[in-house]
């Protein structure tokens, strides 16, 4: 999947490079309007993340640039106003998601795959890894074809974990996945824990095996090496 | 009461009290001049006649076919040479009292004294009277409609330009950045007011559009660093780390994420104090809160807490639709956190008010401090002390009315809407 990563700040733009390649996205960065507006002509790119402060223009300018040409590239705008009129404004000329700063990047990057996804730039719809595979669209999840019986929260999290497995997700990137904008005053890490705690138990409960390690008191690791 | 119907009354008063004053004035004077002048003239006659009697012509050929009568006067004569006297009598044929002016001269002609008397009808002072009543009514009434057309006349010309400034200063807006257009006039005053408002306006929205500014830079100059500072932390987290190092870097993902939290909070602060949340949507409240409940069911069901909500359908609260979600998110959010395991939410929505009630420890502040900034109780280290001086201001912005008792092991929040 190949990735256009809009943003500024050099120090951001390689973290999210560093991730993603990672993950094996094939990612470029441009610092600017004029880069990405030449990146874009010249190569397609199956999403674009960008950042709407730019220091040559707009990226509300550069989305408007990108739908206009009838690009087919999803787009993720990400933005350090939180404020109401941008987001709005974002969704109506046409991104797919907006996120946030200071953003996860285990979050950045489900939002790529939902976007992908979206666009059924993956083929077919379900999740799998090993004997666990998952229906984004159903919400259903089976373990060797047992179906898991999960609430909404759980389904999200586990599906959380596999879209960023072997990597160690905190407990704040965990809480800001699960409960988004509604984290702001809670003692978020009790529930993660709980939540945690709640799915492997299922998981074992059909014979599942655990993947789900703690990270020494940082957080959780879906690990797919794990015995 | 309208600045020109004030001034018509003031008017109108002031004609009133001033024109029987004057009638009274001038009825005096016109009595006064009309007899000094009758007596002049007989007075005059007077003379002509004593001039005449000492010819030597005879007194009943003088006084044949004139109101005058001569008497010889057996005695001296009197000190007053001249003596007027008046009387007034029914005259039936005119069916009126008529007023007699008698004018008595006295004179030594040969070495007789006589007493030469002329008279006549004058004019009586109630006629005159009546006469000024009648000019004096149609002097009001032409005063008044004179003073009814002028203010009219007034209003187009001279009012007009402090009614349209009246109306730009009702038609401004601050957010849009624009001057504020004033009506061109040529009175003092207006132009005076005019100017003041021009510059008020002016410096009103530079300083909202500085604050403005401000809170925009605050929020993205600040959330990049930590962005960076987080994604930083997370590549470093997927390195091969020990135990040691894993708990220095949770401790600072903990302050990153509580110093974005303050950041954001003290934003939506500026924000409210410097009025960018206007007022002027219908937000279905119960709708809010449904889902702003259901959102936070799940956690409420970890800490197994009991929710027993009596929401009213229907219910419509003219607020911002940003803010409704942030005040609830707040009070939900804290009936949660600041409960037992166990415990008991209760909330109930009508029309007039919002109220939510959570068991929980007694606060160790009185609870109205709990709305200043950064001000909580010390049971929650994690909270950062700003959701309630959020709702509070929330409740400011939108214009309800907010209260927090802490009764018998329950904290209680409840908002009047003030049926805005």
């Amino acid at each position: 999947m190949k990735v256009l990563v809009v943003e500024d700040n050099k120090e951001l733009a390689g973290s999210i490079y560093d991730y993603l390649s990672t993950e094996h996205y094939i990612c470029e960065i441009a610092h600017n309007v004029e880069d990405a507006t030449e990146k874009l002509a010249l190569f397609s790119y199956d999403c674009v993340v960008l950042d709407i402060m730019l220091p040559d223009g707009n990226g509300l300018d550069l989305l408007g640039y990108i739908r206009s040409e009838h690009m087919d590239s999803g787009v993720l705008i990400i933005s350090a106003k939180d404020s109401l009129d941008d987001k709005i404004m974002g969704l109506e000329k046409g991104s797919d998601d907006y996120i946030t700063k200071p953003f996860h990047l285990p979050e950045l990057n489900a939002r790529l795959r939902a976007i992908f996804r979206r666009k059924k730039m993956e083929g077919s719809n379900l999740i799998v890894i090993n004997e666990i595979s998952l229906n984004p669209d159903t919400l259903v999840a089976t373990v060797e074809d047992t179906v898991l019986d999960i609430t909404r929260k759980e389904f999200d999290l586990l599906m959380y974990f596999i879209i960023n497995k072997n990597r160690v997700l905190s407990r704040q990137a965990i809480a800001t996945h699960l409960w988004g904008d509604y984290t702001d005053n809670l003692s978020n890490f009790d529930f993660v824990y709980q939540h945690v705690k709640n799915l492997r138990k299922k998981i074992s409960a059909v014979n599942g095996r655990d993947y789900i390690e703690t990270v020494y008191g940082l957080g959780y690791k879906f690990n797919t090496a794990a015995q | 009461m309208k600045l020109l119907n004030k001034i018509m009354f003031w008017f109108t008063g002031i004609v009133f009290l001033v024109t029987p004053i004057s009638m009274f004035v001038s009825y005096n004077n016109i009595k006064a001049q009309i007899d000094k002048s009758h007596e002049q003239r007989m007075a005059y006659e007077n003379s002509l006649i004593a001039k005449e009697l000492l010819k030597g012509t005879s007194p009943d050929k003088l006084t044949n076919g004139h109101a005058v009568t001569i008497e010889k006067l057996a005695g001296s004569l009197p000190e007053k040479r001249e003596v007027v006297t008046e009387q007034s009598s029914y005259i039936p044929a005119l069916k009126r009292k008529e007023c007699l002016l008698t004018v008595h001269s006295f004179y030594n002609i040969n070495g007789q004294n006589y007493e030469i008397s002329t008279s006549n009808y004058v004019t009586k002072s109630n006629q005159i009277f009546h006469g000024m009543m009648n000019a004096v009514i149609w002097k009001i009434i032409l005063i008044l409609l004179g003073v009814f057309i002028a203010a009219r006349l007034l209003s187009q010309q001279i009012i007009a330009p402090f009614k349209k400034t009246l109306k730009a200063i009702n038609h401004f807006n601050i957010k849009k950045k624009e001057k504020i257009k004033l009506p061109q006039t040529s009175i003092k005053e207006f132009k005076e007011l005019n100017q003041f408002l021009e510059k008020m306006t002016e410096r009103a929205v530079e300083d909202y559009a500085s604050v403005k500014e401000f809170s925009e830079n605050a929020s993205h100059e600040l959330q990049t660093p930590l962005a960076v500072m987080r994604t930083k932390l997370e590549l470093l987290s997927n390195s091969n780390i020990d135990a040691s190092q894993a708990s220095l870097i949770t401790d600072m993902h903990n302050a990153i994420e509580k110093l974005s939290r303050i950041n954001r909070s003290l934003t939506i602060l500026t924000k409210l104090d410097n009025k960018e949340f206007e007022t002027t949507e219908v937000v279905k409240f119960d709708k809010v809160a449904a889902e702003v409940f259901d959102v936070y069911s799940d956690r409420a069901n970890l800490k197994e807490i009991c929710i027993e909500t009596h929401i009213d359908k229907q219910i419509n609260v003219k607020m911002h639709p940003a803010l409704a979600d942030m005040l609830l998110n707040n009070l939900v959010g804290n009936a949660i956190r600041h409960n037992v395991h166990g415990g008991t939410i209760s909330a109930d929505l009508t029309n007039k008010n919002f109220s939510i009630r959570n068991t929980g420890l007694p606060p160790e502040i009185p609870t109205e401090d709990l709305f200043k900034r950064f001000k909580k109780s010390n049971q929650c280290a994690e909270s950062i002390g700003l959701g309630l001086a959020i709702v509070k201001q929330i409740c400011e912005v939108s214009n309800f009315d907010l209260s927090y008792v802490y009764e018998d092991g329950w904290h209680h929040v409840k908002i009047d809407f003030n049926s805005n």
